[in-house]
């Protein structure tokens, strides 16, 4: 089996990548930590852990860090709806959130099982950037990290410059994108227009009538509206599994490359903006993987997978 | 009443004045050493802070290690040509008896305060970074310390690290910016202070032949110190009274003149960890500190000596 840890702000497009790693056959989740983000981190827990319950799973939830470093929160209500799960208020689930903190039970998890861990990140930085700061170790025992977030191609939803996720907390994703560990940027760019479900398959999707083919069209009831009316994408984006699914089967991302990559921290009109030197004008040793391109037939179907079999 | 003190700290040669100011007062019960990078590496800081412990038979008292490294910008230079390569003036002294706990400083401070509410007072001496993360790793620890005295920072003084900034708060100005803005009650003891406060070659001389194991190992490593505050500021083998003011603004609050004043920390640029008070308060957004202005120097070293020399 191969291993993963989940770290998210966990939404409705979170909630859908969780139960893709959860339902996968041969991936094993060790713990899922929630950070603030999209909803503030009880909330995110409460996601988490009814996405676990939906799966049939007892996956431990952490609750982790609930502030960026230095930025104000700010949420993401409009996007996800009140709940975060496009206003389905689901009941509270039995599963209890794990008593450890998130980056504790992260730092003590890895360190147990060095080298065999993936991490994937659907939410902003910050559990990640404690953690590291913590016990910078971690950067040699995390054989990959998947990020959801930034926009290699400054294509911005928080701002025309940033992604959520990095804007939410761009010193944390300075922090983890400097740190050594091995980290693909999964952009913004990936789940917008063909990426994105359209009509046809949102009613492909509800056609398989599973729990969780409802699920994933339901909770995201929101965001389909918000991507529409507000970004005039064609149907309902899903960054989050759009990264799931190529931590999953990394066939997913089509062209991948190692840039030099920063964080602006420093401006207010592009905080958050990830500025990757695509060409190698700096001279910098290059940092982290950048995805470029993914196979949208590939991704859908990865996602499919996992909604299909009761 | 002892008064239960919690020094985080990267010895360093005013940071050793400092802890066996500290460890001799009876005033205080020490619950623990935090280390940090500063000035010198923390492998050499938190073996300094278990070296001075032991030499004052208070091998009791917990160490941990800390950050090695700022929050978000990279390592720059350490105090290595102030303070020695091993913090120590390069006495390169034996190796300590006891270990270290096992705990990184930061969870060693959440703890500490969580078991001991609104009973410690926090005395940072060194670059911020543990306590930044201790307070995004438990938000309430702000609630539940009983107050902050900190050395760095320097309100009308200009900098020593920088023409404007102050060296612990340069070493990491997110982790200070972190700290001051935290709402706890917060007293800073800066150079404004330390500068004023002159121990001059001869009251050292003296000091230094009170014959205890204390004052022989402050002799010892004092050269260093000396000839770095003689090159920079031509001070004929006189020093500033950096660390051990923080102590003593704790012994005898009554030594200083205070003002409640506004201060932001500037994080990045050519002024990053310059503390700006605001004295007429046009910064709506500058949290509150109980910044020392003025220091009874004469008396401040009447107590140093009166301790240090039992």
């Amino acid at each position: 089996m191969r291993r993963f840890w989940i770290d998210t702000d966990t939404a409705s497009d979170d909630a859908v990548a969780i139960l893709m790693a959860l339902r996968w056959p041969d991936v094993y989740v060790d713990g899922i930590s929630v950070v603030a983000g999209n909803v503030p981190v009880e909330m995110g827990a409460r996601n988490a852990r009814t996405t676990v319950e939906l799966c049939g799973k007892d996956t431990p939830v952490y609750i982790g860090l609930e502030r960026p470093l230095l930025r104000e929160p700010s949420y993401a209500y409009f996007f996800h709806g009140p709940d975060g799960m496009g206003g389905m208020n689901y009941p509270e689930p039995k599963l209890p959130v794990a008593s450890e903190h998130g980056v504790e039970a992260l730092i003590e998890t890895v360190r147990l099982s060095p080298g065999k861990i993936n991490l994937v990140t659907l939410g902003p930085l910050s559990n990640i950037a404690a953690a590291l700061a913590i016990a910078p170790d971690l950067a040699e025992k995390i054989p990959m990290c998947y990020v959801m977030g930034g926009a290699a191609a400054c294509l911005g939803n928080m701002t025309p410059a940033a992604e959520y996720n990095i804007w939410f907390d761009p010193e944390a994703a300075r922090m983890v994108f400097h740190s050594g560990i091995p980290l693909l940027m999964v952009g913004w760019e990936h789940c917008r227009g063909a990426a994105n479900l359209d009509d046809q398959d949102m009613a492909d999707v509800r056609a398989m009538n599973t729990p969780y083919a409802h699920f994933t069209i339901d909770c995201n009831a929101s965001a389909i509206q918000a991507n529409r009316n507000w970004l005039g994408d064609p149907g309902l984006s899903l960054p989050d599994p759009v990264t799931m699914a190529i931590a999953l089967d990394e066939s997913v991302c089509t062209r991948r490359k190692k840039h030099y990559v920063d964080v602006e921290t420093q401006s207010e009109v592009t905080r958050g903006m990830t500025v990757v030197d695509e060409l190698g004008v700096l001279n910098k040793q290059p940092n982290i993987e950048v995805c470029w391109a993914i196979d949208i037939p590939g991704w859908k179907e990865t996602l499919y997978k996992t909604l299909r079999q009761d | 009443m002892t008064r239960k003190i919690l020094i985080d700290t990267d010895p360093g040669i005013d940071d050793t004045m400092a802890i066996l100011f500290a460890l001799r007062s009876p005033e205080f019960e020490v619950v623990g050493l935090t280390s940090v990078f500063g000035n010198t590496d923390v492998e050499f800081t938190a073996q300094n802070a278990l070296r001075l412990v032991e030499l004052e038979g208070d091998d009791h008292v917990p160490v941990a290690q800390g950050a090695g490294r700022p929050l978000v910008l990279p390592l720059r230079s350490l105090g290595k040509l102030v303070h020695g390569q091993d913090g120590m003036g390069n006495t390169n002294p034996p190796p300590p008896r006891g270990r270290l706990v096992s705990q990184p400083a930061a969870q060693f401070l959440v703890e500490t305060i969580l078991a001991n509410q609104g009973e410690i007072t926090l005395v940072p001496v060194g670059p911020l970074t543990n306590v930044a993360l201790a307070l995004r790793l438990e938000p309430r620890i702000a609630g539940l310390v009983k107050e902050v005295v900190l050395m760095g920072g320097s309100a009308f003084r200009g900098g020593n690290a920088s023409p404007v900034a102050e060296a612990n708060i340069h070493n990491d100005p997110h982790a200070a910016w972190i700290v001051f803005n935290a709402g706890w009650p917060l007293t800073m003891v800066g150079l404004d202070v330390t500068m004023q406060c002159i121990m001059s070659a001869e009251y050292l001389d003296k000091l230094c032949r009170s014959g205890n194991p204390a004052t022989d190992l402050i002799g010892r490593i004092l050269p260093v110190y000396q000839e770095f505050h003689d090159k920079i500021y031509g001070m004929g083998g006189a020093i500033h009274t950096h660390d051990p003011s923080a102590i003593a603004y704790l012994l005898d609050p009554d030594l200083f003149e205070t003002e409640h004043l506004p201060v932001y920390v500037e994080t990045e640029g050519h002024c990053a960890g310059q503390t700006v008070p605001d004295r007429r308060r046009q910064w709506i957004e500058a949290p509150v500190a109980n910044v020392c202005v003025n220091v009874d120097a004469p008396r401040l070293q009447k107590l140093y000596r009166e301790r240090l020399s039992r």
